[in-house]
């Protein structure tokens, strides 16, 4: 018997699939590929003054922020939106604006050399951008070659080498993920269509140096009107700790989660919603247990437990950075700090 | 009456005989074959990794899609979004190889969404670092001869979710595939519409095949074994649809006495090792002219949520009592659309048969089992917890050598605990008569 089971150990040793490494593998490139019918260089679209990587907007390019961004493995990001000339958007108050056919969002993403002199020398990855259509919205990306002189259309995406000096000094570097076309719908979705997320009334309505963002957006023909902006809501810059935690959480769990999870969004099978309107704590994940999280449970029995943000399966996925577990599923490679503890506190908090 | 020390002694045995039996098994098979077939054995591992995504981008409504026969490794998730009337098909499931064991980015292996009768078939997906093959929001979907599996030999909560895992979709067609090593359920039909199941494999998953919060399912001709459960059919709360009338029937489930691997905190970490069929909250559903064999925990078990939580709440309790903290009960009564009651369920023609004298005693639900039932794990269970408004209408008939048919009545500490009750006869209590 014993010698059978050697036998048997060998015969698996011996047969056993060895996987290397990816860098030994010989890239096939399959036959019948097809042109797409995009501008192949980012300059091409006219929205930049030369040279195209000072990101200085032409006439009728205007720039915007929201409250509570998207983590992208530390990127920052530039906003820009173009209308077609005396089209501006309807205003929504509740989802995105109502963008006109030919409106573009730009969003630049780029690492500045040190996070302490963020308008000083830069990396720009690369440039996003999502194109009004006359029945839908097209995503598309451009990957910034490495002199900075130009940005190149690209359907299957890239990794990229990114390092910066962080606020504390210390160098930082990441393997950078540019998502393929499809991959930006895995967020830009509602009802299986593509749409964008940022340009909601709660995201841009914010004091700016000079007034209120709306207002100005109005100013600049990228709105027809808005009301006034103290009597709509507005998600909280989550960076800013005179806001309380409730408000900061919500914000950025808006910002980072709900796209997805939300009624019309691709993580309506979990059952968990986190749009800053919820309310009902089986929605947020208060004593709900996961659905189809697989090992993503990470051995809890909740979404949320009050109180207890080491058994909550909600922080547990935010600080993983395994692919099978991490939340997002896409768009980061490494851990939010700052996300993920103003969330530790939330729950901690919680009553 | 029996000292415990004897009854791990016999549980041992039996497993150690089970083992030895495969292992002599496996041993001939090795040596007759040996490292056969040489391809595998020695693939040269490739990438088509760009094209084959930007292929999935670029395909027009109405396009085949060919995945040539080879051994191919990706960094990241593939994704096809938004296509109609779209065929993917491989060169078959022994020549063509998806593997994603190096992935880097992307939860599953390959992600569908939003599309309409789309065809996939005839490819080996395997290690994906969530589920191997996740289709999402599809009507009409077909999966047909795919081999989806994880290659570690020793299953774990390492290995992904699911195999093959068509979630809020309609019409769906899976048949010919395989699943192999899941962590959750191997072919796992989600929230979906109108779903075939059929002549299927499924093992060494925690759950071999489970229909979960699906409607109008048939599931035959499969078989499972070797799985912690061979069959579930759930009904879970808080999400977008609740399950009923499903079919099953002509499937073989047998020797689903695998140690649950499953992620704790996942509902089928919940399910005993040596599950054959468990029933779950669910509604409308016959069984019949199924195979259960060797499945040694229990043939078929028939329970509510209530359970479940209940089960899952005395852990929480535990953890909860160490930390100081005040318990949280599992919210799903909130879900005020929500039946955690099984009900109209009918079991009739099946044939039962177990070797084992023992239930699996990793779980307490196992354990229930041997204090209940000793020497006889039953072949079909049914916790007794009612739904407050109704008849069950929990049936039985012409179930050939279900000999134990125990109510547990777990909702009154099993005081009316009853082996072979009466009252469950189909021609008397069931809506569903044959």
């Amino acid at each position: 018997m014993r010698l059978l089971f050697l036998l048997t150990l060998l015969m698996i040793a011996g047969c056993s699939v060895k996987t290397p490494e990816p860098e030994a593998i010989e890239e096939i490139v399959l036959a019948g590929g097809k042109a797409s019918k995009w501008p192949e260089k980012l300059s091409s679209f006219g929205f930049f003054q030369k040279p195209l990587q000072a990101l200085r907007p032409e006439k009728g390019v205007v720039a915007y922020q929201i409250n509570a961004p998207l983590f992208s493995d530390y990127a920052f990001k530039k906003r820009f939106v173009k209308v077609p000339t005396n089209e501006p958007a309807t205003f929504n108050e509740r989802e995105t604006m109502d963008f006109k056919e030919g409106t573009i969002l730009i969003k630049n993403f780029y690492y500045p050399a040190d996070f302490r002199k963020p308008e000083g020398k830069r990396r720009i990855i690369e440039t996003r951008l999502l194109v009004r259509e006359a029945s839908q919205w097209e995503a598309l990306t451009y990957l910034w070659t490495e002199d900075q002189e130009e940005a190149y259309f690209t359907s299957s995406g890239a990794t990229v080498k990114a390092t910066w000096i962080d606020d504390s000094g210390l160098k930082q570097s990441v393997d950078y993920l540019v998502p393929n076309q499809n991959q930006c719908k895995s967020c830009h979705q509602q009802k299986g269509k593509l749409v964008p997320i940022g340009p909601t009334a709660r995201q841009l309505n914010m004091t700016e140096e000079g007034g209120q963002q709306l207002l100005r957006l109005v100013n600049q023909g990228v709105l027809d009107s808005v009301p006034n902006p103290e009597t709509i809501p507005a998600l909280a810059n989550y960076h800013n700790l005179t806001e309380s935690t409730e408000r900061r959480a919500r914000a950025w769990l808006e910002g980072n989660c709900a796209h997805c999870h939300r009624p019309e969004g691709p993580g309506k099978t979990s059952g968990l919603h986190l749009m800053a309107e919820v309310h009902k704590p089986l929605a947020l994940g208060i004593g709900k247990a996961p659905v189809a999280a697989g090992k993503g449970s990470g051995g809890l029995q909740y979404d949320v437990l009050p109180g207890r943000p080491e058994s909550s399966i909600l922080l547990y996925r935010i600080l993983s950075t395994d692919p099978g577990v991490m939340m997002p599923e896409l768009g980061r490679t490494i851990v939010d700090r700052e996300g993920a503890a103003l969330i530790e506190q939330w729950i901690r908090e919680m009553r | 009456m029996l000292p415990i020390q004897n009854l791990h002694r016999n549980k041992t045995m039996a497993i150690f005989n089970l083992a030895m039996r495969l292992l002599l098994g496996f041993s001939v098979v090795s040596i007759l074959w040996s490292c056969q077939p040489e391809r595998e054995a020695q693939p040269v591992w490739k990438s088509i990794e760009s094209s084959l995504q930007e292929r999935f981008i670029q395909a027009s409504d109405g396009d085949t899609i060919l995945i040539p026969a080879g051994h191919f490794l990706f960094t990241r998730g593939l994704s096809i979004d938004g296509k109609n009337n779209l065929v993917l098909i491989g060169a078959g499931e022994d020549s063509t190889f998806l593997s994603f064991k190096n992935q880097k980015e992307g939860a599953q292996g390959l992600l569908i969404t939003n599309g309409k009768n789309i065809i996939v078939s005839g490819f080996t997906i395997e290690d994906a670092k969530g589920d191997n093959l996740k289709v999402s929001d599809v009507d009409g979907l077909t999966l047909r001869n795919i081999r989806s599996r994880w290659t570690a030999e020793v299953p774990s909560a390492a290995n992904g979710a699911y195999a093959l895992y068509p979630v809020l979709c309609k019409r769906v067609l899976i048949e010919y595939c395989e699943a192999i090593g899941s962590s959750d359920a191997g072919i796992y039909v989600g929230q979906s519409d109108s779903v075939i199941i059929r002549n299927n494999k499924a093992w060494n998953n925690v759950a071999g095949i489970e229909s979960e919060n699906s409607k109008w399912v048939e599931i035959y001709g499969n078989e499972a074994w070797m799985n912690s459960g061979g069959l579930l059919v759930f009904d879970l709360p808080g999400l977008t649809q609740y399950g009923h009338h499903t079919k099953i029937f002509k499937n073989i489930i047998r020797d689903n006495n695998h140690e649950n691997f499953a992620m704790p905190g996942n509902v089928v970490a919940s399910i005993p090792p040596g599950t054959g069929v468990m029933i779950l909250a669910t509604h409308d559903l016959e069984m019949f002219d199924n195979d259960l064999i060797n499945n040694r925990t229990v043939g078929t078990g028939i329970i509510s949520y209530e359970l479940v939580a209940a089960l899952n709440e005395t852990e929480e309790v535990q953890s909860d009592a160490e930390g100081g903290i005040r318990t949280v009960e599992n919210n799903y009564k909130l879900d005020s659309l929500y039946n955690p009651y099984p009900y109209r369920i009918a079991l009739r023609n099946n044939r039962y048969s177990n070797e084992f004298w023992f239930p699996s005693l990793s779980n307490d639900i196992g354990f229930l089992f041997l204090l209940k039932s000793f020497l006889s794990p039953p072949d079909i269970a049914y916790d007794g917890i009612k739904p407050p408004d109704r008849n069950p209408e929990i049936c039985l008939s012409n179930n050939q050598g279900a000999e134990n048919f125990l109510l547990l009545d777990a909702a009154h500490d099993f005081e009316g605990f009853a082996k072979n009750p009466t009252g469950f006869d189909c021609s008397v209590v069931s809506s569903l008569k044959p």
